[in-house]
């Protein structure tokens, strides 16, 4: 459908919207036209993605004057994927009624281990393995030493990039990593920098959020996006998190094993430069005199990971002398890591402030604060200088470099902790030293300092005025928008008693009892046989899981589940989890049906969706921890409550963070964020349905309750909150049945419309949007 | 075996009481011959499948040895005795088919019309599923061909009357013919029995509690289920078995191997792998599943790879981001080239249930033939799958990409190709054409015949004309949109025209066999006034419906 949000046309790609989509659009429109950022809550199952793309392309359409550019951020790779999913349709749809003006570029950007078309390259087995392969082939140096010997290998695609040079464009289209490789394949081009170069012109980017917030990546791949751009962030409730990450070290014993093993091997290369090419030092040393950390005519193929602190933080000053000099910088490295490892070799834990880390360093090893903060470049510069192409084996003395750089850089808002072994395994000796950023605004800040408009938008973004505070922002418009539903196509419900009537829950002094484990499993094997197609179980731990899988099987509970659906489990490996998400997919699919099995807190129940008949049912068996005591944790909400101000009261709907601030410290509490996370990802529309049970007598407790979020609690029902195995069984069979029969898909039986159609559209934008808002 | 010829061991006999003499029966394009093994026997055989008018032959499972009895135009008979049963189906099979070939390609078309096409497909589609290909004698295919034309010319004729005369388009035309479309549906293999879905090799160990002594216990199936989810226990299976040591050595050495994997003595299956080398591999992880984890990954779906993820993720180079913050949980590390997980078995087991190994009941008789079987058909499948992953893939991924559309935002236009059954047409279908059997006087002699041709094709005709209307009447109910609308219109006015020319055909007709024709035909009006009921009600509702709604909902 087509229709006019004041001046402009918006190009929609269905035949009906619902009404939180059109107003979502009106309110990111206004932060458009007021050039600002905005942050924005609408709950899964509403169209967030395709209600913004639409919009903001069909903002771009109607003001040709000033073309804008939109970098739209996901959190992984699949998600990006799932949004190019969308933009193809989105276009088609536009191209279909605007002709050729409609066109654009829009590319997904990733690493080259997820773009590499190079066999020899991509059959690597890590990323940071495919990338020095990758350099090994394509750095200058080795490119022009192939010139010299035809014997020297090179890339063929690199190649036939490089010389097809300007002409190498990608036509306009909707390019998935997919379809870059294809393209890439079929040209004969390298689509990793075809995609690089092509970032500049494109109308859209999609990609992963640390390619604008990560300093180390943002540096070579983002610095020359123009201001008027429009950054979004979606599914941005952990964007703090991301933040905080981009700019944390953490130095182990391997650490610093790994790194003087590298030093060792910096030595024995500038000794072999030494007697073949000793100009090419002394040419390295001439140009830090003259103030160049890094020669000005870098090519993309020689362009390792960027200065890991903030552009604007990064000093354009000379080397110091005391580390011009090759030999006096590996001196110096060798200074700091027996340093680190001295400070590493200690029984308790302590915290200290960068300050204070920084001066004794200075006092004890004698490495001056500008000396630490210049070691990220003056490492590249070497290494470059060295021509080494194999960097993945030089990645802890990077790391080292990260450190002292980071360290060296920022005062305030970080600190650095040493923990002589995780507490919750004393036994285990595993000594980190880590340096955790605790001010997420740091690494957002030139995002929200450059660009015109950055929309923050998630499922769940509440309290909403607390992220304007942690990510230090002034967003021009800030909403929060609920679903309303056609029908009662949610249900959730709280199982406390097993079908023996005896509780369940997984409290420590329960988790272990046999009784708990049976009625987990009977619960389980009931609801096999008569829910259809697909069944997510969350577990609060990989180890709780394991153990009630292993006593099922043990049991003969596991045979039965087997006897109605294929179980598929998410194990500690990535690739072997994603096979079996693959295959229960395909469970589902086929119709034969499936459970899958996870981890409340793994990387499935973060950003995999179990939307439509791969998720029929959820269930929830006890109730999710942070584990609070992480000094890490407490730090960073001494820093919070200290810098800005933010009351604990403010907190207590808000992450793990509530249990810290508000209660004893040993109080393990629900998090929020995590619940949310789990269950909320089994609606993918309004005509979508599913089951949630929370099995854990727990939950029937409000405190513990009422952390679940908003949209779940108000489907909620009073019967609901404590039942057992056969009352839930019931539940579930009449649910089921009522969800299989006809309704009125848009809503005017209940009064309000939840589902609009052209004409409603064009009604509402004649009386005003205002009317229909909440 | 040469093309076209059929060779069995039998003994020949003039009657069932007969000794008979052993030779070989060959059943050559349309000849028969038989030749004793004995050179100077007499009772040799060699005649035409033309002469033969009959044949009979004994039914499986009762006590009587196979045997196929044959008679000829001058009524004598010729009776062999097969080996088995296999080989008396195979000739009897061929025998039909060549019986059939006396007709010539007129003959099947006018059997054909006799309404005996579903006996003669069904015989010649045995026929080809039975036999290997290159046994299908040429006449066969003949005949083949001839079924298919007599099939397509009444499709035309159709085509043109509907798609030519503007009542349905191609596409509508089609959209209820997919399988015709579809080239080798006949060459549809009998369906198989995949994989238990529960864990067979999970089954306990037998522990009898007063001596030290474990017993595994394997049936052939549980021998499939291992192979087929352990690829290298199959391999070490065909590369050592007889060869190197025997069946029973072998299985000892796994169950040995799996003792020592579930007891978790992970020091204890180091010790015992670096003294013995055979054991070692049961331990190892498994390299060839190794292999396929890395093809696979490369074709999952792309929306939920989170494999591409760990590749993109330049936060968490090593020792990079937060480490210790509680959120992590701490893994346990442990020496990971021994430990295999009851989680990675059941994924794995899951994962082949799903794909189905093809394996049929009769082969899983010893290990050996297990072990052949699975080793074959996996050649099949990596030879002849290629392009069908490929393609597949590509099938999946357009899947994807409708499943990331929001289903209640578009509105419903593609439901009006969705082919329907309903059980009223068939019902009434199948009435038809029994009534039209049953008025014939004898069995086999049916009224069609006693009709003139001219009349009677007419009457056929109309029959699948008016069959095909109602296929698209029926399947455009409920009229979801404008499109449909349109569509039940033309039918309709499509179906009037027909029962008009209906009772033009009774009027014209010879009064002797008028009554026959009106009971011929009343089925087809009886079908015809159905549909416009339900037509003409279904107007009066919406009509009255949209005057209740003035927005015209539809």
């Amino acid at each position: 459908m087509k229709f006019q949000i004041e001046e402009v046309t918006v190009y929609f790609p269905y035949d009906n919207i619902y009404p939180e989509q059109y107003t979502y659009m009106v309110e990111l429109k206004r932060a458009l036209d007021a050039k600002g950022h905005c942050l924005l809550e609408m709950p899964t199952g509403t169209g967030k993605t395709i209600a913004l793309l639409s919009l903001i392309t069909s903002y771009a359409l109607a003001k040709t004057e000033s073309p804008i550019k939109l970098i739209y951020c996901t959190r992984t790779v699949h998600e990006m994927e799932k949004t190019l999913a969308e933009l193809k349709f989105l276009h088609n749809y536009q191209v279909k009624h605007l002709g050729a003006a409609a066109k654009m570029l829009a590319i997904g950007l990733s690493s080259r281990k997820n773009l590499c078309v190079n066999p020899k390259v991509s059959s690597a087995e890590n990323r940071d393995s495919v990338d020095a392969a990758c350099r090994k082939l394509t750095a200058s140096w080795v490119r022009s030493m192939a010139a010299e010997n035809p014997n020297q290998p090179t890339c063929e695609f690199y190649e036939n990039y490089d010389r097809a040079a300007g002409g190498a464009v990608l036509p306009a289209g909707v390019y998935t990593l997919e379809d870059l490789r294809a393209f890439g394949k079929e040209k004969g081009w390298c689509p990793y920098f075809l995609a690089r170069h092509m970032v500049q012109f494109a109308n859209v980017v999609v990609y992963s959020y640390q390619y604008l917030l990560d300093p180390k990546v943002a540096g070579i791949i983002s610095k020359e996006m123009q201001k008027e751009s429009v950054v979004v962030f979606d599914e941005a409730h952990n964007i703090d998190n991301v933040c905080i990450e981009a700019l944390s070290v953490s130095v182990r014993r391997q650490t610093l094993e790994g790194a003087i093993r590298n030093i060792s091997r910096i030595e024995n290369e500038i000794d072999r430069f030494k007697d073949i090419d000793a100009g090419r030092l002394r040419a390295e040393y001439n140009r830090l005199v003259e103030g160049l950390a890094l020669r000005g005519d870098l090519s993309a193929s020689d362009a390792w990971l960027a200065n890991p602190a903030l552009p604007d933080d990064i000093l354009r000053q000379a080397v110091p002398g005391n580390i011009r000099r090759a030999e006096h910088f590996l001196h110096v490295l060798r200074r700091l890591v027996q340093y680190l490892k001295v400070k590493l070799d200690t029984d308790k834990v302590e915290k200290e402030s960068p300050v204070s880390f920084v001066a004794s360093i200075n006092s004890d090893a004698g490495i001056d604060q500008k000396a630490l903060k210049f070691c990220y470049d003056r490492l590249h510069s070497l290494l470059m200088t060295l021509e080494i192409t194999d960097t993945d084996e030089f990645l802890h003395i990077q790391t080292i470099c990260d450190f002292a750089t980071l360290v060296g850089t920022y005062a305030r808002g970080f600190s650095i902790i040493i923990e002589p072994f995780d507490e919750r395994m004393p036994l285990i000796p595993d000594p980190v030293l880590q340096l955790c950023c605790h001010d997420a605004s740091l690494a957002i800040k030139p995002v929200f300092d450059r660009f015109q408009s950055v929309v923050i938008t998630s499922g769940t973004l509440s309290p909403i005025d607390l992220y304007p505070r942690l990510l230090n922002f002034h967003p021009v418009v800030s909403r929060s928008f609920k679903m309303s539903l056609t029908r009662d196509c949610i249900c959730p419900m709280v199982l406390t008693r097993g079908s023996d009537q005896l509780p369940v829950s997984t409290k420590f002094d329960m988790r272990s009892d046999p009784g708990v484990v049976r009625n987990y499993g009977k619960l389980l094997v009931e609801m096999v046989s008569i829910v259809p197609d697909g069944i997510v179980c969350f577990f609060v731990s990989y180890s709780y899981m394991d153990g009630i899988i292993n006593s099922w099987n043990e049991s003969g509970i596991l045979k039965d589940i087997m006897q109605h659906k294929l179980v598929f489990i998410e194990t500690q490996d990535v690739v072997e989890t994603t096979l079996a998400l693959d295959n229960y997919r395909r469970a589902c699919d086929c119709g034969r049906g499936a459970v899958f099995f996870s981890v409340a807190r793994g990387k499935v129940a973060e950003g995999i969706d179990f939307d439509r008949h791969y998720g029929r049912l959820v269930i929830m068996f006890g109730v999710p921890f942070q584990y609070t005591e992480s000094k890490i944790l407490r730090a960073r909400l001494e820093y919070l409550r200290d810098t800005f101000q933010i009351k604990e009261g403010d907190f207590l709907t808000f992450d793990a963070l509530i249990d810290v601030m508000n209660i004893e410290l040993t109080d393990r509490n629900l998090n929020q964020r995590q619940a949310a996370q789990c269950v909320g990802r089994v609606i993918r529309s309004k005509a979508d349905y599913g089951m949630m049970i929370f099995a854990d007598k727990r939950y029937s407790r409000h405190d513990k309750r009422s952390k679940l979020p908003g949209w779940i609690l108000s489907h909620l029902r009073d019967a609901n909150l404590n039942l057992s195995t056969d009352m839930a069984l019931h539940i579930a069979r009449e649910f089921l049945r009522k969800m299989a029969q006809p309704y009125e898909k848009t809503g005017s039986t209940t009064g309000r419309k939840t589902l609009l159609s052209q004409e409603d559209v064009e009604k509402l934008g004649n009386n005003g949007a205002q009317e229909m808002l909440y | 075996m040469s093309s076209g010829q059929v060779t069995k061991r039998v003994k020949y006999k003039t009657s069932v009481k007969d000794a008979g003499t052993p030779g070989r029966l060959s059943l050559v394009k349309e000849r028969l011959v038989f030749r004793p093994n004995n050179p100077n026997s007499a009772s040799k055989l060699d005649m035409q499948f033309k002469y033969i008018t009959n044949h009979r032959y004994t039914k499986e499972g009762s006590n009587k040895a196979p045997m196929l009895n044959l008679t000829s135009n001058q009524g004598a008979s010729y009776i062999f005795e097969f080996e088995s049963y296999e080989d008396l189906h195979i000739c009897r099979d061929f025998v039909g088919c060549a019986n059939l070939m006396k007709f010539g390609h007129k003959g099947v078309a006018e059997l054909l019309h006799r309404q005996q096409k579903l006996q003669i497909l069904e015989l010649i589609r045995k026929f080809i599923q039975n036999n290997p290909a290159e046994m299908i004698c040429s006449s066969v295919q003949g005949c083949c061909k001839t079924i298919d034309y007599v099939l397509h010319s009444e499709l035309q004729k159709l085509h043109q009357q509907f798609v030519g005369g503007g009542v349905l388009t191609e596409a509508e035309f089609w959209a209820t013919r997919k399988k015709l479309l579809e080239k080798d549906a006949n060459r549809k293999a009998k369906q198989r029995g995949g994989l238990k879905s529960s864990v067979l090799a999970e089954s306990k160990p037998f522990i009898d509690g007063r001596t030290n002594r474990v017993t595994f216990n394997l049936t052939p199936e549980i021998v499939r289920e291992i192979f087929s989810e352990k690829p290298a226990v199959h391999r070490a299976y065909l590369n050592f078995v007889p060869s190197k040591m025997a069946d029973k050595d072998f299985w000892t050495k796994y169950c040995r191997a799996e003792y020592l994997q579930r007891s978790k003595n992970i020091a204890a299956a180091i010790a015992e792998a670096a003294e013995d080398e055979e054991l070692a591999i049961f331990l190892k992880p498994d390299d060839i599943l190794a292999n396929e984890t890395r093809r696979k990954i490369r074709r999952v779906d792309p929306t939920l790879d989170m494999e591409t993820d760990q590749g993109d993720d330049y936060s968490h180079l090593p020792d990079h981001g937060i480490f210790r913050d509680g959120s992590k949980e701490v893994a346990e590390s442990g020496n990971e080239l021994y430990q295999r997980t009851l989680l990675q078995d059941l994924n794995r087991h899951a994962a082949v249930v799903l794909q189905g190994t093809p394996i049929d009941e009769e082969q899983l008789k010893d290990t050996q033939t297990v072990a052949e079987a699975l080793e074959r058909s996996k050649q099949e499948r990596s030879t002849a799958s290629k392009d069908d992953e490929s393609s597949a893939d590509q099938e999946r991924l357009k899947g994807i990409s409708q499943a990331m559309t929001i289903d209640d935002l578009r509105g419903s236009n593609d439901h009006h190709l969705a082919p329907l059954w309903i059980k009223v047409l068939s019902v009434l279908t199948h009435n038809i054409s029994s009534t039209k059997y049953n008025l014939g006087k004898k069995p086999g002699e049916s009224l069609l015949d006693s009709l003139p041709t001219s009349v009677r094709d007419e009457l056929l005709h109309h029959h699948i004309s008016i069959e095909e209307l109602m296929k698209h009447f029926w399947s455009s109910y409920p009229i979801t949109n404008k499109y449909l609308n349109t569509k039940v219109t033309k039918l309709k006015d499509e179906m009037s025209k027909m029962d008009s020319q209906l009772q033009k055909l009774k009027e014209a007709v010879q009064p002797d066999i008028r009554h026959q024709i009106t009971l011929l035909i009343r089925p087809m009006q009886q079908a015809l006034e159905a549909a416009m009921q339900h037509y003409d009600a279904e107007q009066q509702k919406r009509a009255s419906k949209a005057r209740e709604k003035p927005n015209g909902y539809s």
